[in-house]
């Protein structure tokens, strides 16, 4: 043999691969070549390694015990594969169509309504079920796909039978009376979990909470449970889910459905498993919640002031909107209004079942319409109660309305009906719409505040005297228009931000700066007096006096209310005017003047301002 | 007087439940170690153990030879590769990890743990961490090297039994040992001897 061996030839001889004439070629070039000899020991003592796994692995006297249990019970008829021919295959398909068409017509007769719920004794016969079990197959071929696809979160149902290798014994357990379920939940390797698809969700509420990005979500589905364990999966991928939030409660047969635990999977991401014991086979209805960020909401006003602007009407608007990565069809919205301590009242809020009223009472809204609510067949109430959902049904244009209740510190609005707010997008909703609101039009100046240049204001309650007062007005921008002319076109005003208003409080909107209002203030004589010196002949007080002149022009065709602020930046002064003034604080004066369409004034006024020991001498005239 | 795989068999299909019972015990460690090897865990080892004795059970007539090892572990295989392949289509991995780890069960399912009674911990950290590299190092082989290396290796079947339980010729079973021994070599640690 020329050269070294190689390494193919080193493992073929030691794992005995090679063939005999060939194992003796390669053990008679070992037993000459020395470094041949040393590479070969080389790969068996990296070949060791493998002897780490070779420890004993008993198998257990309970697997052993579980395993013969399992052979006690009946052998399951063999399904017997043979090659078919292709005419065979669709005579087959026709048959089997054709006799599930006659065993439903039959069934129709004596089945009056279906069962949500299936109680545990009233298994189907066992050719119902096999048709059953293939329905359920051919969706979870179709479930697992997606999964791999990693598209789309949802929610599945992973099933057990108990005992031996769950998924294939399936057929045995589900629904049969009297199985006693184990205390133990069976663990779940990836090769006996079944994956069911779900049906969509039945109802879903939003309670968006503004102040701190964040959403309830109250979902209500369907889920179909087989007696034993159950494993519920939650799937989240590319939404912003809350996984610390979820929660999940069974809304019938809860005395029957254990809920044990919440696994995160290591490894999986964005996804939860459920464990669920269930003593009842068959559909039951499911409340999920979480919470989630990414659904806003914000407020915006729209004021029209009348022609005289001494009345305004004013709409309120909502905005909700929807980056969290989740489409919510005919959701149930709840804004909350105001701030929300999220630790302790967002539980409080979660306790609040019902959006309107108490279900299991039918009422009629303003309109006549019925409102609904919803039981399930065995009574048991879902808690679910939707007012004029018929909006949604049947396609009326009656603008929706949207209901206010006060929560303690804070406030709940509820959208009428239902809303499908899909995922990156906006809708726009009514909150409320009040007319002939009394509004104050008003101007003010401030050199100190807003420099040269008068601000218009618009100013009303949030009170019954004023239209308002049935709930806080959430803060959002405002804009005001007013009527421009006779046909009724509107001209833009000014628009502003404003803060949250409770009931019974003022507000003042701040449109801008005035255009058709002027002020100029000035300062026609400055001079000084009254000294004072020391023993030193140090000058130690002083009084200065200052005589202003400030033109205002209103060039509007309606009167105007003007404030006029005036600081001295000292708490000592005395003032002279030539109309009345109010001092508005230990520094300011405020003059107030009512102006004609079209007209100027004048206000005069002259201010001794005193300094040093000067002061002194004003607090002792003053006394 | 020991009874033949055949009898025991034929025992059991006539209701003898104590013959599947003998079966399950004659067979149960070298099954349950090689579905352990081929899995990297045992609660799935033990899942595929009671999938393969059910089928056992189910197909005990259908049985035609002498010795039912091959035939057994020729099922386990087919089980095995039937679970690996739902495992990757649907990426799913054991719950219990991390919540139940008496008796190494951690251990399997990929944690480093050391034995209390060690003697020298570090060694024993080692050690551990090396089986882990090792049992990595079959995962990450295709199924059917990696069976046919758990049977001629820690199974000590004969290739020619292999084959009979994979189901193709000796030849080609030499040539999936060599491929993994191959991609084995790459990939197993370095140990020195006062490890081990």
């Amino acid at each position: 043999m020329k050269g070294h061996l190689t390494e193919q030839e080193l493992i073929e001889y030691q794992f005995k691969l090679a063939s005999d004439i060939r194992m003796g070629e390669i053990a008679g070039h070992l037993e000459d070549c020395a470094r041949c000899r040393e590479h070969l020991q080389k790969l068996q003592r990296k070949f060791a390694a493998l002897d780490l796994l070779r420890e004993d692995i008993k198998a257990s006297e309970d697997l052993i015990s579980r395993v013969v249990e399992q052979a006690g019970k009946p052998v399951q008829a063999r399904i017997v594969r043979f090659r078919k021919p292709a005419w065979l295959s669709a005579a087959a398909a026709v048959l089997l169509v054709g006799s599930v068409l006659l065993i439903s017509n039959l069934r129709k007769d004596k089945v009056e309504s279906p069962e949500i719920l299936k109680e545990p004794g009233s298994a189907a016969p066992v050719g119902e079920m096999r048709l059953e079990r293939k329905v359920e197959t051919l969706l979870t071929e179709d479930w697992e796909t997606k999964v791999a696809m990693g598209t789309k979160p949802s929610l599945q149902v992973a099933k057990y039978s108990e005992g031996i290798t769950k998924g294939l014994s399936d057929l045995e357990t589900w629904g049969i009376a009297g199985d006693k379920i184990s205390e133990q939940p069976p663990f779940a390797p990836a090769s006996a979990i079944e994956l069911v698809v779900l049906p969509r969700r039945d109802k879903v509420q939003l309670t968006i909470y503004n102040s701190a990005d964040l959403t309830l979500v109250r979902e209500r589905r369907n889920l179909t449970l087989k007696k034993g364990w159950n494993w519920l999966q939650f799937m989240w991928a590319n939404t912003l889910i809350d996984p610390t939030s979820l929660s999940l409660e069974p809304l019938a047969q809860a005395d029957k459905i254990d809920i044990q635990q919440l696994v995160f999977p290591a490894r999986l991401r964005e996804l939860g498993r459920w464990l669920i014991r269930s003593e009842v086979g068959g559909q039951v209805p499911f409340e999920i919640t979480y919470f989630t960020s990414g659904l806003n909401w914000r407020a915006f006003y729209m004021g029209t002031l009348a022609e005289d602007e001494k009345t305004m009407q004013l709409q309120g608007y909502v905005r909700v909107g929807n980056n969290s990565g989740e489409d919510y069809e005919k959701a149930q919205t709840r804004l909350i209004v105001g701030k929300v301590h999220i630790l302790d009242q967002i539980a409080e809020l979660a306790k609040r079942r019902y959006a309107y009223n108490r279900p299991g009472i039918r009422l009629e809204d303003e309109s006549g319409r019925a409102t609904w609510d919803m039981k399930i067949a065995n009574g048991v109430d879902i808690g679910y109660h939707f007012a004029g959902f018929a909006g949604d049904a049947f396609g009326e244009l009656r603008r929706k309305e949207i209901r206010k209740e006060g929560l303690s510190e804070y406030f709940l609005y509820s959208i009428e009906g239902t809303e499908t707010i899909s995922d990156k997008w906006g809708k726009r909703l009514l909150s409320f719409e009040a007319e002939d609101i009394k509004v104050k039009s008003l101007y003010k100046y401030d050199e100190e505040r807003w420099g040269q240049q008068a601000l218009r204001f618009v100013a009303f309650a949030n009170d019954e005297e004023h239209n308002l007062g049935q709930t806080p007005i959430p803060n959002g921008q405002v804009k005001i228009y007013s009527q421009a002319d006779a046909e009724g076109y509107l001209s833009f005003v000014g628009g502003t931000s404003v803060k949250y208003i409770p009931v019974n409080e003022e507000v003042e909107l701040n449109l801008g700066p005035a255009r058709l209002v002027k002020v100029e203030p000035i300062l026609m004589d400055f001079k000084t007096d009254n000294y004072v010196y020391d023993r030193k002949k140090n000058i130690s007080g002083w009084d200065e006096i200052r005589t202003w002149k400030i033109k205002i022009t209103n060039t509007r065709n309606l009167p105007i209310e003007i404030e006029i602020t005036r600081g001295f930046g000292t708490a000592y002064w005395t003032m002279q005017a030539n109309i009345p003034y109010e001092k508005y604080d230990a520094t300011h004066a405020r003059f107030e003047v009512n102006l004609e369409p079209r007209s100027k004034d004048t206000i005069d006024y002259t201010v001794t301002t005193y300094h040093g020991v000067r002061e002194e001498s004003l607090t002792r005239t003053e006394k | 007087m020991v009874k033949t795989d055949k009898s025991l068999l034929e025992a059991h299909i006539k209701g003898d439940t104590t013959a599947f019972a003998e079966l399950v015990r004659r067979y149960g460690d070298s099954l349950l170690g090689y579905l352990t090897r081929m899995t990297g865990s045992r609660e799935q080892a033990e899942d595929l153990f009671q999938e393969t004795f059910k089928r056992v059970h189910e197909k005990a007539d259908t049985f035609r030879g002498s010795r039912i090892k091959s035939w057994l572990f020729a099922i386990a295989t087919n089980v095995a590769i039937d679970g690996s392949r739902r495992r990757s289509r649907l990426q799913v991995v054991s719950l219990n990890q991390g919540l139940d780890c008496a008796d190494g069960k951690c251990e399997e399912l990929g944690a480093v743990t050391v034995a209390r009674n060690s003697c020298d911990p570090s060694q024993a950290v080692v050690r551990a961490e090396q089986k882990e590299q090792v049992r990595q190092a079959l995962e990450l082989l295709p199924t059917r090297q990696r069976a046919t290396i758990v049977l001629a290796y820690y199974q000590q079947l004969s290739y020619a039994e292999v084959a009979k339980v994979m189901g193709c010729s000796i030849g080609t079973v030499k040539t999936q040992m060599y491929r993994a021994l191959r991609a084995l070599a790459q990939r197993l640690p370095d140990i020195s001897e006062n490890v081990i």
